[in-house]
């Protein structure tokens, strides 16, 4: 079968110049000042200096942070009983109601925030209220569906089996359900966290310009200004906190397993 | 004093019931509200997006005519066809190469093959930008659909791998037993047992494509749009004709879905037929 | 007949562990060759090579005179029946015994009419259009063996394939595999790590352990003459016994010298004596060559297996005391307690616990509602030299029950022959005890601390049998006898006429039915 473990080695080759190499410029970039070559390259840490050393910088990053935050909060709040009353639908419902929380996602997310913006115009929401729930609308059918996924698959005998042993819907629900359904929690949340923080079109188009996060940053320092180094370097700042933060999130769904 | 606590409780699951239906009902229309109004401010005579002053169809008459928002509509389309097909193509031979590698091999390539799922899609969009530029190739139509087959490719690979796990691995070894040359055992043998993890897969790259805004705008040049750019660039004009536009989008997409969803269901009927007629 | 397939030396490694050691092998036409051995042992590899799924490390393999190396899997005239069939699930039966055919481009109504002689070959006539995963394991069986065969290969390899069938359909499979294997005229190279399998179906066995071959023959001189320990025992059950080779001709085991029909080993060299439980005959005591009683009797089926047990193992006999009840009642607490005296090896003493006291002793209190109340107190005072102990056993309500322990001078019973020492104690139970006992054999050993050892390195060695004559329902006070004893010399016999337990008897068997193998190369 060695002759079809050749077939993966063309891909081998794409994704090291399209996956491997661009990560590797941005580190290049982001250690490095304008206006240099790969020939010149100089190793600096200026951009990380400068990008701390002036309070906007890690303001954004915090603002970002705690907004992708209310955002994964919300949506759990609101997804997790949503997809706790899907699954106890019966089955044909079940998948009706899948397909329908899952048929807006088919349309273009930037045409769906759009048309929120003319929903909020008329309102004098804050500038951070609308972008919550612009976030919350286009980032909620993920988490409803990972909780539902986890819900639906539960070996429904297991219920029982706790109702036989004595123990009431709530009881049930804490002891079996929940913590059965914790993975499907943490896959949510990550698919939450992950495109709240680095969202850049939502505050744009929602927040009109006034609220800026740290997607606006990066999208301004390389397209405005052209700083790309300084871009990079955010970028860099970001990409480190969210593969710490899954990293910690995965342990923590790992924890859960080993208890 | 049973009976009323037989009522009681009767109480208590109708109010629950009752509850449980207008939370989904919420949901829902949380979910399908600026969907409607999209279509609704679609039809509208007047420009505000906020009073329906009276029907009319001049935005999609003027959507026709912008030949700026027609330009995006064709490179949407024919870069999600081209990005669909040949991330596809890529993608399935891949996942059949690494399903057959050594296990280290195969872990590390799907630890790389997930970078892009676990980065933020901005970063993936800037790391692409920069080595274009930075080898110094032109940004433009080429450039977007190399990104768009990079990023699509992960996708289709997510699909197909597991039928492939599926798979008995005896069978490719089977048809070669049987005389078939490796190109047949995979023509014949592997892929018509992973085709639905195929389809699957192209239709994740397609949507990925078609909806994809951030690596496009990063990776695009000038005179090359898609839709999301044309609705970005947009955002501070006022312009009901992206009305019109998502109004056509949705219409279609309802359909094919419409379709995708009744086939199995037709096909069905018809076999339960046959069989009545057998 | 010429030697159709030779492989030569062929090594395999995997990332540098060796699977296959140097294999050399010849098989002749239509000959149904069987690789045996337990997993691990290299078969399937081997197997695989021969396939040309995988490429041998080093070594040739030859077909019909031509060098098989290099040659890919598709251009090979072998055809393979997989462990799992394998079976196109998108073709039905049809379209899977075709598939070879339309591949080679044969024409339609060849391709016909060769699947549908393959079909009634395998006795699926009318099931071409059926879908494969819809089949019976057997069935799928018959459609994996006529899709391979149909491509009319000069060699068939079969990787276990009776492996996931029943055994009633495996016995039939078996019969029809060599049947057909007899019509269709070509070598069957058949895979498995079942012996009976092996022995009902091949022309030639070739057993394997460790990437190495153990021994190559047919059933017989597999069955009757392994070649060593592992062929003996893998092969089936057999009475394999540690003896001494006097001079040619000569062996001794258990102090008694025999007539043989091997030669050519060392003068008293170690040797492996095989006896087959078939050839060995009962007759009436004094007849035979050896005396013994029979242990136990079990039918299994055609035959009974006998155990004769010609030397008794190595026995200790103890004492059991059985008392009055003596629970002792305190009113105030309402609580009972109860102990026994027992007796304990002097070198015990320095290790002995709390715990093990209560044990021994089987110290217990319990409530008026039959709760049992823990023991909060044990007070003894023992010495590290033989007499008598007094120990008191307390509860928290101050219940309280005093026993003697008596420590003695160990006393064991070695034998240097058998290589095996034992030791028991004398011990005291009421009669109660012995009649709520639910595994008295099992209880007896602990109460008596029966145990035995190897004398060599000290092992332990299980105690086999525990002989009383009392009656344990309808015991009442008095001393009994408990004899302890390991297993002694036992033979296994396959015969047809039923014997009594105990009964006396005599174990005929003659100078070929000994077969000596050399300790050389066992494991």
């Amino acid at each position: 079968m060695k002759s079809f473990a050749r077939l993966a080695y063309p891909y081998m080759f794409w994704i090291s110049i399209f996956i491997v190499l661009p990560m590797l410029m941005i580190v290049f970039y982001a250690f490095s000042t304008q206006g240099n070559d790969v020939l010149t390259l100089q190793f600096t840490l200026d951009n990380f200096k400068r990008f701390f050393s002036d309070p906007i910088f890690p303001m954004v990053l915090y603002r970002s942070l705690k907004i992708a935050f209310m955002t994964t909060i919300i949506c759990l709040a609101i997804g997790y009983p949503c997809a706790y009353l899907i699954a106890q639908m019966k089955e044909k419902d079940q998948t009706m109601m899948i397909l329908l929380i899952t048929l807006p996602m088919w349309i273009n997310m930037l045409v769906r925030t759009y048309a929120w913006r003319g929903i909020l115009m008329s309102t004098d929401l804050s500038s951070e209220i609308k972008v919550l729930i612009g976030m919350v609308y286009n980032f909620l059918p993920f988490m409803i569906i990972q909780i539902y996924t986890s819900l639906a698959k539960m070996d429904k005998s297991l219920l029982f089996a706790a109702h036989d042993l004595g123990a009431n819907k709530i009881k049930t629900f804490l002891r079996i359900t929940l913590p059965l359904s914790i993975p499907g929690v943490i896959a949510g949340i990550t698919l939450v966290f992950l495109p709240a923080v680095s969202s850049f079109f939502i505050p744009i188009l929602l927040g009109g310009g006034e609220y800026v996060l740290i997607g606006n940053l990066i999208e301004n320092y390389f397209v405005a200004s052209g700083d790309w180094n300084f871009g990079s370097a955010i970028s860099l700042i970001m990409a480190v906190l969210i593969m710490a933060s899954m990293f910690l999130t995965k342990k923590l769904d790992y924890g859960n397993k080993e208890g | 004093m049973m009976l009323n606590i037989k009522n009681y409780f009767k109480e208590l699951n109708l109010k629950h019931k009752l509850f449980s239906k207008s939370y989904i009902i919420g949901t829902l229309l949380f979910f399908y509200l600026p969907i409607v109004y999209v279509v609704m401010f679609s039809f509208n005579e007047s420009k505000s997006l906020t009073k329906f002053t009276g029907f009319s169809l001049k935005w999609y008459d003027k959507m026709l005519n912008d030949s700026t928002m027609l330009d995006a509509i064709y490179y949407t389309v024919v870069i999600a066809v081209i990005a669909t097909i040949v991330s596809t193509i890529v993608g399935t031979i891949a996942a059949i190469g690494l399903s057959k590698s050594k296990k280290i091999v195969k872990e590390l390539v799907l630890q790389v093959n997930n970078l892009p799922m676990m980065n933020p899609e901005i970063v993936t969009a800037i790391g692409l930008m920069l080595f274009f530029t930075s080898f110094s190739i032109k940004t433009g139509f080429m450039t977007l659909l190399l990104s768009h087959i990079a990023f699509c490719i992960p996708y289709v690979m997510l699909s197909v791998m597991p039928r492939l796990r599926q798979l008995d691995p005896n069978l490719a070894e089977a048809a070669l037993d049987l005389g078939a040359t490796p190109w047949q055992a995979l023509t014949k043998v592997i892929v018509p047992l992973i085709t639905p993890g195929i389809i699957a897969g192209a239709l994740i790259a397609f949507t990925m494509s078609f909806d994809d805004f951030v690596i496009s705008f990063f990776t695009t040049g000038p005179g090359v749009t898609n839709i999301s750019i044309y609705v970005y660039t947009m955002y501070k004009r006022i312009n009901p004709s992206i009305n019109a536009l998502s109004t056509l989008i949705i219409v279609v997409i309802t359909i094919v879905l419409i379709l995708v969803n009744a086939i199995p269901i037709l096909k069905e009927k018809g076999r339960k037929k046959n069989v009545q007629i057998y | 007949m010429k030697k159709f397939i030779q492989i030569k030396n062929i090594v395999k490694d995997f990332d540098g562990q060796i699977v296959l050691k140097g294999i050399n092998l010849d098989i002749y036409e239509n000959e149904f060759v069987t690789l045996l051995g337990p997993s691990g042992c290299g078969k399937t590899t081997l197997l695989r090579i021969l396939a040309g799924f995988l490429q041998q490390s080093d070594g040739q393999i030859f077909l019909d005179g031509k060098d098989l190396t290099g040659v890919e899997a598709y251009k090979r005239d072998i055809n393979t029946v997989f462990q799992k069939y394998a079976l196109f699930p998108h073709m039905n039966v049809y379209e899977n015994i075709a598939f070879g055919l339309k591949i080679k481009k044969i024409s339609k109504d060849v391709i016909e009419q060769k699947v549908n002689r393959m079909l009634s070959l395998v006795n699926l006539d009318g099931y071409a259009k059926r879908n494969v995963t819809m089949l019976s394991g057997g069935q799928q069986q018959r459609v994996a063996i006529a899709r391979a065969l149909v491509n009319e290969p000069e060699v068939l390899l079969l990787d276990e394939p009776l492996g996931a069938l029943d055994s009633k359909l495996r016995k039939e499979m078996q019969l029809e595999l060599k049947k057909i294997q007899q019509e269709v005229g070509i070598t069957f190279i058949f895979v498995t790590h079942d012996q009976e399998e092996a022995l009902t179906m091949s022309d030639k066995i070739v057993v394997m352990k460790d990437g190495e071959i153990q021994q190559i023959g047919s059933p017989t001189d597999i069955y009757n003459e392994p070649e060593n320990e592992f062929v003996a025992r893998f092969i089936g059950e057999s009475n394999i016994i540690d003896g001494l080779m006097v001079e040619d001709y000569k062996v001794m085991f258990d102090d008694k010298v025999y007539d043989s029909v091997d030669y050519g080993f060392k003068p008293n060299e170690n040797v492996d004596i095989v006896i087959r439980p078939e050839d060995i005959d009962i007759k009436e005591p004094n007849t035979g060559v050896l005396n013994g009683i029979v242990k136990s009797v079990l039918f299994k089926g055609v035959h009974y297996e006998i155990v004769v047990e010609t030397v008794s193992g190595t026995s200790k006999t103890v004492k059991m005391h059985i008392l009055k009840n003596h629970d002792r009642y305190n009113e105030s607490a309402k609580q009972k307690i109860s102990a026994n005296d027992f007796t304990m090896d002097l070198e015990d003493v320095a290790n002995i616990t709390d715990a093990e006291i209560i044990a021994r002793a089987n110290a217990q209190a319990w409530d008026d509602k039959d709760e049992y109340v823990s023991l909060t107190k044990i007070e003894y005072d023992i010495l590290n030299q033989s007499g008598k102990y007094a120990v008191t056993f307390k509860t928290s309500e101050n219940t309280s029950i005093t026993v003697t322990i008596s420590v003695v001078e160990p006393k064991y019973v070695e034998d240097d022959k058998q290589g095996v020492g034992i030791t028991a104690f004398d011990f005291y139970k009421t009669a109660d005890e012995i009649k709520e006992s639910m595994m008295l054999s099992t209880d007896l050993k602990m109460w008596a601390n029966a145990s035995a050892w190897d004398l060599e390195d000290d092992s332990n060695i299980e105690i086999h049998d525990v002989v009383y004559d009392f009656d344990a329902e309808n015991i009442s006070e008095g001393e009994f006898d408990i004899t302890f004893a390991t297993k002694g010399r036992v033979f296994k016999i396959h015969t047809t006429d039923a014997k009594l337990e105990n009964q006396k008897v005599s174990l005929d068997f003659s100078a070929e039915d000994i077969h000596i193998m050399s300790k050389f190369g066992s494991y």
